[in-house]
């Protein structure tokens, strides 16, 4: 481990509500050949997996796997088993995510999977970068698993998943908005990007009364790891009057930021009703007549 | 060409990107990309060269480096670079990996475009009689309004 690193501090000892949902990357390293153990990556970059991973651990892209090809929605049910089926995963199999960007796309990836109601999931506190930093290895093998005999429920999107009437109902009674977006986003300084048709939208700003809280202010930057449950109270409560009673939506532009939020939210400080809205921006901003504030 | 050696063949030009930096005194500089998301481009053009910088994804840095060393190496024309569509591009890179990652696969391309068009509309204001500074002061607001 290079002398420089940044240390962590103990995952327990960091008071989170469910602090059993981070695994440390010594735990990874631990595990590395446990059978009851399966890595998935989940990337932003989708050539990240190729260029060298965590052994043993296999890809699961958000694109590819888990999106609809047709629809902007999720896969269904049955192509949904079949492709943790196929990645090994049996209904004993612990699920652990990781990957680049602070874990924005395992994040993501664990709340879609909660949405099929699939338990024993895990995220490796601190992502790839961390285990990267530490020096652990990565490799190139794509390790094949025999066929898992997982079963899972039709997803609910009752609990955990926000549509844009629901939002806009929330709106209506003065719910809890976060944006997890840039602040410039936040400001609708930017408002389309060159050349990113499919992820732009028509107007800019917010949605009326929503906080600004970037994502990443949850993560540690230099260690890549979750910061402690009263560093993450100081940031969603004391500055931004959030309860953990309070029903609560994030979005951010496609949903996959605000996962990231959501999995703070709800694990590690124990909110009770946070719902990711994954329409987010690029449906919001997009919606005639949507109400918009922008500073 | 089979998907591993597409694969290596990205991943080279991520790793040794060509004609990455920047053009002193370009006829155009644009930007291109999505902080928030991570993938940044600028595209340099000067007297039919191309050169950029960016961060971001190993597809759209790999995409940015292709195109460079291609316009550079067959001198392509405007026109031509104009007429390079989404569905070519794609294919190049391999629909494997930029259907998966369209907006990466594509910010590149865009930006170039956007870049050649900023370049052919500066002429055709210096034809209609505006001077360098007069274009300068003309795209400043054109930018400040776009922010």
């Amino acid at each position: 481990m290079p002398q420089t690193l940044a240390e962590v501090t103990d995952i327990a000892t960091r008071g989170y509500a469910q602090p059993e949902v981070l695994v440390s990357t010594q735990w990874v390293a631990d595990h590395l050949d446990d059978p009851k153990v399966r890595l998935l990556e989940s990337n932003e970059d989708i050539l990240l997996y190729e260029t060298g991973h965590i052994p043993g651990a296999v890809k699961i892209d958000w694109v590819t796997d888990l999106n609809d090809p047709l629809l902007r929605d999720y896969i269904d049910r049955p192509r949904f088993e079949r492709l943790l089926r196929a990645k090994g995963i049996s209904k004993d199999t612990t699920i652990v995510f990781y990957g680049d960007r602070n874990n924005w796309w395992a994040t993501y990836a664990f709340w879609v999977f909660k949405l099929f109601g699939v338990e024993n999931l895990r995220v490796v506190d601190g992502g790839r970068l961390r285990w990267i930093d530490e020096g652990r290895e990565l490799v190139t093998d794509v390790r094949r698993y025999p066929e898992g005999n997982i079963s899972v429920k039709e997803r609910d999107d009752s609990r955990i998943r926000a549509f844009r009437p629901q939002v806009e109902e929330h709106l209506k009674r003065s719910g809890k908005l976060v944006d997890v977006r840039s602040p410039e986003e936040y400001r609708g300084e930017r408002l389309h990007m060159p050349e990113y048709p499919n992820e732009g939208a028509v107007r800019g700003g917010h949605i009326p009364g929503a906080k600004s809280i970037p994502w990443g202010r949850a993560v540690n930057a230099e260690t890549h790891t979750f910061k402690p449950a009263a560093e993450l109270r100081t940031i969603y409560e004391a500055e931004n009057g959030l309860r953990a009673t309070d029903d609560v939506v994030a979005y951010c532009r496609i949903g996959e930021r605000s996962s990231h939020t959501w999995f703070a939210l709800t694990y590690l400080l124990g909110f009770k009703n946070v719902r990711n809205y994954d329409g987010s921006w690029t449906e919001w901003g997009n919606t005639v007549r949507a109400p918009i504030e922008k500073p | 060409m089979d998907r591993e050696t597409r694969l290596a063949w990205l991943v080279d030009h991520y790793q040794r990107p060509r004609h990455k930096g920047a053009l002193a005194d370009a006829d155009a500089r644009v930007p291109g990309g999505n902080p928030g998301c991570g993938d940044i481009i600028t595209l340099y053009v000067k007297d039919g060269t191309v050169s950029w910088e960016g961060t971001g994804c190993t597809l759209s840095q790999a995409s940015a480096s292709i195109l460079a060393e291609r316009v550079n190496r067959e001198h392509t024309s405007f026109e031509d670079i104009l007429a390079i569509t989404p569905e070519t591009w794609m294919d190049l890179l391999g629909r494997e990996f930029a259907d998966a990652r369209p907006q990466c696969a594509l910010l590149a391309l865009g930006t170039l475009k956007a870049a050649v068009k900023t370049v052919e509309m500066n002429r055709t204001l210096k034809a209609a009689g505006h001077t360098d500074e007069q274009i300068k002061e003309l795209r400043c607001a054109i930018d400040s309004l776009e922010a």
